[in-house]
């Protein structure tokens, strides 16, 4: 001080210095609101990552389960928006990094050594699982991650409307696009697809025989009947019989509900709210085939569960995530049907659950068995977003097939590469 | 240009006449019409049922459900009323942090004699185009680093240093009138004492106009507080109103009513400060 | 919490100036103060702005896919990559057309908006109220707004309610880009959002002309209306517009939130630099090195882009003239 005051610096000017100080001091104090409880638990902090899902009550749900679990404090971040994935990931290079996060099968993760090994926690139980959700988690043996619920999406349709206009339940594209025509009205659209088509971006290639990449990780989405089915998309984008710019998306139950169309792609979480607006007026069917070689097909999305690798607690995470989701099966029932229905992938709580048993869940559950395709691990979200441009240019915009189909192949191509060598 | 420029009375009008005069206001209002066509829209809607907003035939005027208010307060999911106090101290803090910090800035830079004072104001006008959506991520790997995640320190802090607006303040300080502040070295005021009784006494019309775009960019920031702002209890209002876009089953009223609720404390701002906004800008460099 | 620093900041200080002392040591040394002054500043700048865009840089020349401390060099690929097989380059382009659309329509709008709002006798405040408050509203409400009651495709929106009044069919506005409706959503919003603040800059400029200008321009018999706007309100505004202009193409440029809310990045055409660059960094396959590589060539045409726009209008000789 003495120093200073030799310097001239008048009193009054160096109380302002303090008081910008103090202001920085203030803005730096109260910032530790962080939301996270502590206290309770034996100490160790975990994290978990979840998007917001719509349906009321998951929150709170997820945030119960949470909170039985005794060995550990764990705090849930839900992540709200459409901006899940900039969240999860940014959030994955830092030091705040989640210990579990929620997300879908990548092959990428599991190659940058993102994602743990959850084999040994699997393997007791692997055969209560479906097969098929042991294999979209798999590579080179190992199990990389937990799915907790399958959410077939298939078409929701209203009975009176389809009566009234004498359409028949479609079952090929063409038939499909016949059907919406009939279907609308002034007021109504025949069939909803998603504001952007990138719904059914997989569908369309399983129904028309093809696959996304085959066995040997190539590209087996460009096929003729793909090109046709791409071409007869686009009649039915520009027919003016399709709902666009709808309020809502197809994750949505609103634009059926609401009456703005007849026919809409969905998932089965959105099955209680619909039933519960329009009662037995509802029923489902899968995508219909496309071209000769076509067949029905069913997307089985779903999402998973991971542990992260590079966290801190990873045995701790892990030990969280086996007693969630391998051993609390109540919870796992909970969490499946009580909020929008999801399909569990545990034969062993698929086949207790009540409520999926009768009337349309069954039927759901149905084409989910009958005609489902699950997610292939290589088959990453690089290659769908080059994919959902092919939609975009030539379904959206009167762009040739064919060249969108090439443009894809050399994005894909140089991914597969990066992947595989 | 006559250098000798008659006076001819008053400052003078244009006097178009009654018809002139009227046309002009035709055509304010319905340019002002179009402006408000989106503020009633919003408050519309934020007063009706769902069912009024999504039915076949247009309402013109809405039942006023003035019950949606109270809705939007208690529902559970989404604690907007908390939000909004987050933003509130956000906005405001940000607003004064940035003012003090890069009015000094900008004064050093505009009158303060130092040899590189140029090359230090080229490197800061160099940082504004570099576009921050992309340095972003490693600006949020940095500020979690530091353990800023889910705090107002994070929030608030890296968005204090603002290049575009110590350019403002810096344009602005090249024309303060230089007498003012020599009258202050007169009376044996050094640099420090000078900037804080003289130059910001005499410049209150510029800080406000600043600390109004300011608050406006606090208030309305989206992308930053969306990762920052990951435990609810962190969030700001712009986060809590893309939280209503998600929920399953939309309700249009209660995204309105949050839309009209959210943009209701920068309407209050904006009436007290508009006024210090013109005169403000009017003093700037900008005008040149 | 705050009461201190609005103190500092915003309180005029006592007009009672302290005994004159000869200005002597650090208080008068410039250097010193200098560093004082902008050393806070530059600081944060350094730490919150700079070593960000030092790390992009760096990153631009590294394979980092899901981490932002990679350690695999790959030189100039990304850089390659991001140019040949990308939508990099197509958004670029369709950027500098909207850009040389948006610019001067905003331009136009504004000092259109600023001339009529200066030229009401009465309640003009109240206009210039109405046209500043879209400034108010953040992007992400905007967006709801146009989305969904103004440009919705479905029965209930507006535009499409209006245009049924004379018997039209409903136009899906946003999702098909044939026409390319989608721009008259984007353009209407940015010109609300945008307009009333380049009026606000243009109204500051127009009370700063001389009467005497417009007087002795009607002695020397130059008619009211044209004339007079063309050669003298408008020269007098040179300085004004250019940096109008400045800060509209940087806005262009870096365009984000309303695309990104109402065009989407499930399209191909529409897509902004920083929404291409968003999704090869941020948004699907997590490549930084890519999206780093394309940030530093959306900086060096921005800069360009700028330096070219100052020789031709003369951006600072503001600063000279004074």
């Amino acid at each position: 001080m003495s120093a200073l005051s030799n310097t001239n610096w008048s009193r009054r000017s160096l109380f302002r210095a303090a008081a910008g100080m103090a202001a920085a001091g203030t803005l730096a104090a109260c910032g530790s609101n962080n939301g996270r409880g502590g206290g309770s638990g034996s100490g160790t902090q975990l994290t978990q990552y979840f998007h917001a899902y719509g349906e009321a009550g998951t929150e709170q749900a997820l945030k119960r389960y949470a909170a039985a679990y005794k060995k550990a404090d764990v705090s849930t971040n839900w992540i709200t928006g459409n901006n899940f994935e900039s969240a999860l990931f940014a959030s994955l290079l830092t030091k705040k990094a989640p210990d579990v996060f929620e997300f879908h099968p990548q092959l990428q993760l599991v190659k940058s050594g993102q994602v743990a090994d959850l084999s040994d926690i699997i393997d007791p139980v692997k055969d209560d699982f479906n097969p098929n959700d042991i294999n979209s988690h798999t590579v080179d043996g190992k199990i990389y991650g937990i799915r907790m619920i399958d959410d077939p999406q298939f078409f929701y349709y209203r009975k009176s409307m389809l009566e009234k206009a004498k359409v028949e339940v479609p079952t090929t594209l063409d038939e499909l696009i016949e059907a919406a025509a009939k279907l609308t009205t002034s007021k109504v659209k025949g069939v909803f697809l998603g504001n952007d088509f990138s719904a059914i971006q997989n569908p369309i290639i399983w129904s028309a025989g093809a696959d996304t990449i085959n066995d040997k990780n190539e590209i087996a989405y460009h096929t003729d009947g793909v090109v046709g089915g791409l071409k007869q998309l686009r009649q039915l984008f520009t027919s003016g019989n399709v709902l666009l710019d709808a309020p809502t998306d197809f994750w949505d139950p609103s634009s059926l509900n609401q009456g703005l169309c007849a026919i809409q792609w969905g998932g089965m979480w959105s099955m209680p709210a619909m039933q519960q607006a329009l009662g037995d007026d509802l029923g489902i069917f899968p995508f219909p085939k496309i071209g000769s070689a076509g067949k029905l097909s069913v997307y089985n999305g779903g999402w998973s569960i991971f542990v992260n690798a590079k966290g801190k607690n990873v045995d701790a995470a892990k030990e969280y995530v086996k007693w969630l989701w391998i051993d609390q099966k109540q919870y796992q029932e909970d969490w499946a049907t009580s909020y929008g229905f999801h399909i569990p992938p545990r034969t062993s709580i698929a086949g207790g659950a009540t409520k999926l048993k009768s009337g349309l869940a069954a039927e759901g559950v149905k084409l989910f068995t009958d005609y489902g395709h699950f997610d292939n691990i290589a088959y990453d979200q690089t290659m769908q977003t080059a994919f959902a441009d092919v939609i975009a240019s030539s379904v959206r915009k009167n762009g040739d097939p064919e060249a969108a189909l090439d443009t894809c192949d050399k994005k894909v191509n140089v991914e597969l590469k990066k992947l595989f060598g | 240009m006559t250098t000798t420029a008659p006076r001819v009375g008053k400052r003078r009008r244009k006097d178009g006449g009654v018809l002139g005069n009227a046309g002009l206001y035709v055509a304010v209002g319905i340019a002002a019409l179009l402006f408000l066509i989106p503020f009633y829209l919003i408050l519309r809607n934020a007063l009706s049922t769902d069912l009024e907003i999504t039915g076949e035939n247009w309402k013109l005027l809405p039942s006023f459900q003035w019950g949606n208010i109270s809705e939007l307060f208690d529902d559970p999911t989404v604690e907007f009323g908390h939000s909004m106090v987050n933003s509130l101290v956000v906005a405001v803090l940000t607003t004064v942090g940035t003012l003090l910090v890069c009015s000094l800035a900008g004064y050093g830079l505009a009158r303060i004699p130092y040899r590189h004072a140029n090359k230090v104001f080229y490197a800061v006008l160099a940082t504004l185009m570099v576009p921050t959506a992309v340095t972003f991520v490693p600006s949020f790997v940095l500020v979690s680093s530091l353990g800023w995640v889910d705090t107002y320190r994070g929030l608030i802090i890296p968005g204090l240093f603002s290049g575009f607006t110590c350019f403002l303040f810096r344009q602005y300080f090249l024309g303060f009138p230089k007498e003012l502040e020599e009258a202050a070295r007169v009376d044996g005021l050094g640099y420090w004492g000078a900037y804080w009784r003289i130059v910001v006494p005499n410049s209150l019309n510029f800080f406000a106009a600043i600390a109004t775009i300011t608050f406006i960019s606090a208030w309305n920031s989206f992308l930053w507080p969306l990762v920052i702002g990951q435990d609810p209890s962190s969030w700001t209002v712009q986060i809590a109103l893309s939280s209503f876009m998600t929920n399953q089953t939309v309700n249009f009223h209660l995204i309105f009513m949050a839309t009209a609720i959210s943009i209701l404390p920068l309407v209050f701002v904006f009436l007290f400060l508009q006024r210090w906004l013109v005169q403000g800008i009017a003093q700037t460099g900008i005008k040149g | 919490m705050s009461t201190t620093t609005t103190r500092g900041v915003a309180q005029p200080a006592p007009a009672k100036a302290s005994p004159a002392r000869p200005r002597r040591g650090l208080r008068g040394n410039p250097t010193v103060n200098f560093w004082l002054f902008t050393g806070p500043f530059l600081i944060g700048l350094a730490i919150f702005v700079i070593v960000p865009i030092g790390w992009s840089i760096w990153l631009s020349f590294f394979d980092a896919r899901y981490t932002v401390t990679p350690s695999h060099f790959i030189g100039l690929d990304n850089y390659k990559q991001i140019l040949t097989n990308s939508g990099f380059p197509d958004s670029l382009l369709t950027f500098t057309v909207f850009a040389a659309f948006i610019v001067p329509t905003t331009w136009a709008l504004s000092l259109g908006l600023a001339l009529l709002v200066n030229q009401l006798r009465f309640m003009r405040a109240f206009f210039r109220s109405v046209f500043f408050l879209p400034t108010a509203v953040s992007y992400v409400a905007a967006a709801l707004i146009w989305k969904m009651s103004i440009f919705s495709g479905v029965r209930f929106g507006l535009a499409n309610t209006v245009i049924g009044w004379f018997g039209a069919d409903t136009v899906a506005w946003m999702s098909n880009p044939t026409p390319p409706w989608y721009w008259l959503v984007i353009v209407t919003l940015r010109l609300w959002i945008q307009s009333g603040f380049y009026m606000i800059l243009f109204l500051a400029a127009l009370q700063n002309i001389p009467a005497e200008l417009y007087e002795a321009a009607a002695i020397d018999g130059a008619k009211r209306g044209w004339q007079t706007f063309r050669y003298i309100t408008l020269p007098q505004l040179r300085a004004t517009s250019t940096a109008v202009i400045l800060l509209l193409l940087i806005a262009a440029y870096q365009a984000f939130d309303e695309f990104f809310n109402i065009v989407g990045q499930k399209a191909t055409w529409a897509q902004t630099p920083l929404m291409e660059l968003y999704k090869t960094a941020l948004g699907t396959s997590q490549d930084y090195g890519a999206g780093s590589a394309g940030a530093v060539i959306l900086s060096l045409l921005i800069c360009l882009v700028t330096l070219v726009q100052g020789k031709f209008m003369g951006f600072g000789r503001g600063d000279e003239s004074k």
